[in-house]
């Protein structure tokens, strides 16, 4: 028999980087809000970095593909067709439990591709709208940075210093220098000092797999607890398997199975998916029904289509001066955006930027996660020993440009652990993205040799990089040509609405979660602006 | 022949094998034996008895070398010289390419999770927290240069 609770005014599908922002943006005014959420909360000391082992969970429970981690909580990807794995996490706090909170901003040209390079489309809101929200989220989960980048227009100053670039990042950065290269000190949601009764880093390194001293931000301990705390109610355990839409199309609510396995129904005024761009679309293609025969909201045929990753190539720099590049965050380093904007030069248009990151411990040095497997035998140890904490890395963001046969599909037969069914995802890596990173390959090459470089190792194409999950449910002002409005509202069903990486219409070359954050406190602000029909 | 589906066991002879083995992969160095000579096929065993993808590779390692015709000579594997027995993972390493490179990750998970092996390679065993790594602190003089350049970015 399936539970019913009481009604509420807004109900929020995933507590990660969105859902948490558009819950306390609610939160400060007198809307209900419930949020559900399938995984739990997770203590501090259950962190891999609080272990011995944590180079072993890094591998297993605590991977970063829900693939190799096959948890309970997480849903299974049929990877077949795709050359990139899908990244996420479950818990609260999403995939901000386990991101590297590296946080640059999309650049004013990146809402205007088809305008500019004629690629793509444009979007239909400007830098300048979204820039407030920038700011509102970057004060909200603690940005670490400093102003004066040539690369960016001017903003808001950052609410903490930068982190420590360390010798390794200042090496790189004086072979831009010599170069005439673009640099600048990553932003990150890392504490370089104490922030809001969080800690601040202490160099530990491991930044991808949570963070027990809360320096990182994360929406468990840099959102959540305030939003709780203004009356929002975060149901754990929770796994939502349809949306439930009345005859006219406008959603009733949400189902979804309890952690003993039963149903529950939670009816709401207006529902807000914030589930990621795989998870958002797969239960929307799960709410078929006569209203909407191919997935809810999905009368322009797009819902699930023009999936982006960031196709991300590495080139690892083996350097031989002892600096132990293990110390300090481990991919918030410096950035290099000389190469952002299309070149009309190149075979290629838009460009992409180099995240400097670090090496990690031993058995991620064996294993080769930044510069190949260590050789076995005879020369073993002596190949780990110039390779162990003498790694720098140049990860290439390129810009990847949405096509719709890239998409997200529900798989006929695999399902997670409520029988609900899986996404399938098709990915074919465009010869603009190959191109991409063939030249950033090139020059990367160059600028790790002008570092010092003895030695330097591509990989072509990352294939477990599936960090960034976009276009699946895209904003535009034609239903026809998208799924949601500019304000992340679905063209058929007013009190719907997506707030993740879903609604992006391009992706940039840069890590999105900063947009994604400042797309659902806007898409928030609309509702408690415009939406006082959602409130009881 | 170790049976496998989601778990390993091994026999003893299998376990003499792979320790065998695993000091090929990992050899001796310094003052430390190699990774089988330290005991650590159990270790081996055990984690890829916990986890699948090490398990089928730890498997199909073992079942591999033991179907290999230089090892099913008299004595086996353990009555090959060092020139013999690195030949015969060669061959297993060109014909089962993706199981024996998770089986020697599977030997470097275990051997470089060992404390012998932190303190010979000057790692600090134990959790990242809550030491973490001191660091020089942010120091804005390395921006001299790139903050003298004009803003670059594309206007709209």
């Amino acid at each position: 028999m399936t539970i019913t609770h009481p009604s509420t005014d807004i109900l929020i599908l995933g507590s990660g980087a969105s859902g948490a922002a558009v819950a306390w943006r609610l939160s400060k005014s007198d809307f209900k809000v419930v949020c559900l959420e399938q995984g739990r909360w997770i203590k501090p000391e259950e962190y891999p970095n609080e272990h011995a082992d944590w180079e072993i969970q890094a591998r297993t429970n605590w991977a970063y593909d829900p693939n190799v981690r096959s948890l309970d909580v997480d849903y299974p990807i049929n990877v077949d067709e795709s050359p990139i794995d899908p990244l996420m996490f479950n818990a609260v706090g999403g995939s901000t439990i386990h991101w590297t909170a590296h946080t640059p901003r999309f650049h004013p040209s990146d809402f205007r591709v088809k305008t500019l390079d004629g690629v793509a489309d444009d979007w239909p809101i400007t830098y300048e709208d979204v820039e407030p929200y920038y700011d509102a989220y970057d004060e909200l989960m603690g940005c670490s940075g400093i102003n004066g980048d040539p690369a960016n227009p001017p903003r808001k100053e950052r609410p903490m210093p930068p982190l420590p670039i360390g010798p390794d990042g200042e090496r790189m950065a004086r072979a831009f220098d010599r170069l005439g290269w673009h640099w600048w000190p990553s932003d990150s949601y890392v504490n370089s000092i104490p922030y809001r009764g969080r800690q601040a880093c202490n160099n530990c390194g491991n930044t991808g797999f949570g963070c027990s001293r809360g320096a990182k931000g994360q929406t468990d301990v840099a959102i959540w607890p305030e939003a709780i705390a203004n009356g929002v109610e975060l149901r754990t355990d929770s796994r939502v398997f349809r949306i439930e839409t009345d005859a006219d199309g406008r959603t009733t609510g949400a189902s979804y199975y309890d952690a003993d396995g039963e149903e529950n129904f939670q009816p709401a005024k207006g529902v807000v998916l914030a589930m990621n761009g795989i998870g958002s679309p797969r239960i929307m293609l799960n709410s078929a029904s006569d209203a909407y025969p191919d997935g809810l909201c999905n009368s322009s045929g797009l819902l699930g289509k023009n999936l982006m990753f960031h196709p991300y190539a590495m080139v690892s720099g083996l350097f031989d001066d002892g600096l132990k590049t293990y110390k300090g965050a481990l991919a918030n380093i410096i950035l290099c955006q000389e190469f952002y904007e299309t070149d009309p030069n190149k075979d290629f248009v838009r460009g992409y930027s180099y995240q400097v990151a670090r090496s990690s411990g031993p058995v991620s040095t064996a294993c080769g996660y930044m510069f190949g497997r260590v050789p076995w035998g005879a020369d073993h140890h002596s190949e780990f020993g110039r390779r162990f904490g003498d790694v720098t890395v140049l990860g290439v963001i390129g810009e990847d440009l949405p096509e719709e046969h890239n998409r997200v599909e529900l798989d006929p037969e695999l399902t997670d652990s409520n029988g609900i069914p899986a996404p399938r995802v098709y990915y074919k890596l465009s010869s603009n993205s190959r191109k991409q990173l063939d030249d950033a390959i090139e020059n990367a090459e160059t600028a790790l040799h002008e570092a010092g470089a003895v030695e330097v190792l591509a990989t072509q194409l990352l294939k477990v990089a599936g960090w960034h999950l976009m276009g699946t449910a895209r904003m535009g002002d034609d239903p026809k040509s998208s799924v949601v409005n500019r304000w992340g509202q679905a063209h058929d069903a007013d009190n719907i609405f997506v707030v993740d990486g879903s609604v992006f219409v391009t992706s940039a070359a840069v890590n999105p979660t900063p947009t994604i954050g400042a797309l659902a406190l806007r898409t928030a602000a609309y509702i408690d602006r415009e939406r006082a029909d959602l409130k009881s | 022949m170790p049976e496998h589906d989601n778990e390993t066991k091994l026999t003893d002879a299998d376990r003499l094998v792979l320790s065998a083995v695993m000091d090929l992969i990992v050899p001796a160095v310094d003052e430390l034996p190699g990774a089988g000579e330290m005991g650590l096929a159990e270790a081996a065993e055990e984690f890829a008895g916990k986890e699948v993808k090490y398990g089928v590779s730890l498997g199909r390692v073992m079942e591999a070398l033991s179907l290999e015709p230089s090892a099913r000579a008299e004595g086996g594997f353990a009555a090959l010289d060092e020139e013999q027995r690195v030949a015969a993972l060669q061959v297993l390493e060109a014909n089962i390419p993706g199981y024996f490179d998770d089986f020697v990750d599977l030997v470097y998970i275990v051997y470089y999770s060992d404390e012998r092996v932190h303190k010979r390679i000057g790692w600090r065993s134990g959790p990242l927290q809550p030491l973490g790594w001191e660091m020089p602190a942010w120091d804005p003089a390395v921006l001299e240069t790139v903050s003298k350049r004009k803003p670059f970015w594309r206007k709209v």
